[in-house]
């Protein structure tokens, strides 16, 4: 004559919303697994063709190119021009498909050797350009390490690509405490910027801010954002930025 | 009379095998190759049956260029048995795909493929590629005369 006629309903529905939930998360990792599955075998199925066209185009020019005049040349170079790009859109969505599908091994990683370490790497790619980097300390963090250091890897290659044109190019890098004392990590950078009405789509796969060739390479795809959120998001992490048309850009970034 | 290739070029991609042999005969390799479209072929052609009946197994080609996704038999399935049969156990197999699948690559090392190339979607990368096999295979690599 307790409580208990009460409680017994209350918990029938606890349990009948934890077996939903459970469901959801057991349906929503099948459609992720297919989802990448799919893109792995569409990608690779569309090579073949692409190969062929390129291919076929070359052999048109090897064969017949007395036959063609410069227009016809140039209509045929334009056709193996966009083959092989279409084939970099190939690789970065793989990249992107692997990325969702590959095992995580998380370990304590030094931020701040690392974003030093890559921040080198990267620069003495570009031996032209004038850098200046402001590392402010950095504590140590867990993640898995490759994956951290493909987040850094291009942040800061964004960050050096869209100073292009400014000397010297600032890169600063550190960290802030959000609310409830969340480490956020951030990259701001003296480039062109952009616009914050922008700013929704910009972790977008494929989503390119800047006209074709003017960054290239595979960031110049519009993938290495899309890399960033993927890896942020795999580790629980968010990721957001800010900007100003001329006045620079800056990321962030969490990681739980 | 020898009419044993140097190449066996296993490939069901038309575009594919057109673009390999035209890759070959650039460098002179293309008199030495027969070309079957799927994995069954294959294996006839290999085991000497079926339409291969006629054929003397003790000449083998000196290279088996093999696509992995075939119709009928799955070119993973010819690498287990082109190693599982003692006449062919030694056959030097290069897999030539468009898959970098990782468990592609540990299933073919796993049954001891010689070499694994995934084919580039760049023709003259492709070409390249296909000459640089061509004359490894067919003119650098020595292999055992008694299997």
């Amino acid at each position: 004559m307790s409580d208990e006629p009460d409680l017994q309903p209350e918990s029938d529905a606890l349990k009948r919303a934890e077996e939903n939930v459970r469901q959801l998360v057991l349906e929503l990792a099948a459609v992720n697994e297919e989802l990448d599955s799919f893109s792995y075998a569409v990608s690779h199925d569309l090579r073949a063709p692409l190969r062929a066209v390129d291919g076929f185009a070359r052999i048109l020019v090897e064969d017949h190119a007395a036959q063609l005049d410069d227009e016809g040349r140039r209509l045929l170079s334009v056709i193996q021009r966009e083959a092989l790009r279409t084939d970099q859109l190939i690789s970065g969505l793989l990249i992107f498909s692997r990325l969702g599908r590959q095992k995580m091994v998380l370990e304590p990683i030094d931020m701040h050797a690392l974003v030093q370490s890559v921040f080198d790497g990267l620069a003495a790619r570009s031996p032209e350009r004038k850098l200046h980097l402001d590392l402010r300390p950095l504590p140590p963090a867990m993640g898995d390490l490759a994956m951290i250091r493909q987040v850094w890897w291009n942040l800061i290659d964004n960050a050096i690509k869209f100073t292009q044109g400014r000397d010297p190019g600032e890169i600063e890098i550190g960290t802030q405490t959000g609310e409830g004392g969340e480490l956020i990590y951030y990259i701001k950078d003296n480039g062109e910027g952009f616009d914050m009405r922008l700013a929704g789509k910009i972790f977008t796969i494929f989503q390119r801010f800047h006209g074709e060739g003017q960054f290239p390479g595979i960031a110049g795809l519009g993938l290495g954002l899309a890399l960033v959120r993927r890896i942020v998001h795999r580790h629980g992490g968010r990721t957001w930025a800010e900007s100003e048309v001329d006045h620079g850009a800056t990321f962030f970034f969490t990681l739980p | 009379m020898n009419h044993t290739p140097q190449i066996l070029l296993v490939e069901d991609n038309p575009n594919d095998a057109e673009l390999t042999i035209r890759a070959l005969k650039k460098n002179n390799f293309s008199q030495a190759l027969t070309h079957v479209k799927d994995g069954q072929e294959a294996l006839d052609f290999l085991f000497g049956v079926g339409a291969y009946a006629e054929r003397d197994i003790k000449e083998q080609p000196k290279v088996v260029l093999l696509d992995l996704k075939l119709p009928k038999v799955h070119g993973i399935e010819v690498l287990r048995q082109i190693r599982a049969n003692p006449d062919t156990k030694l056959l030097p197999v290069v897999v030539l795909t468009s898959s970098r699948e990782d468990s592609d690559l540990v299933n073919a090392y796993n049954l001891g493929v010689n070499s694994y190339i995934v084919k580039p979607v760049d023709y003259e990368k492709f070409t390249e590629a296909v000459t640089q096999l061509g004359i490894y295979w067919t003119l650098l690599n020595e292999i055992p005369l008694e299997k």
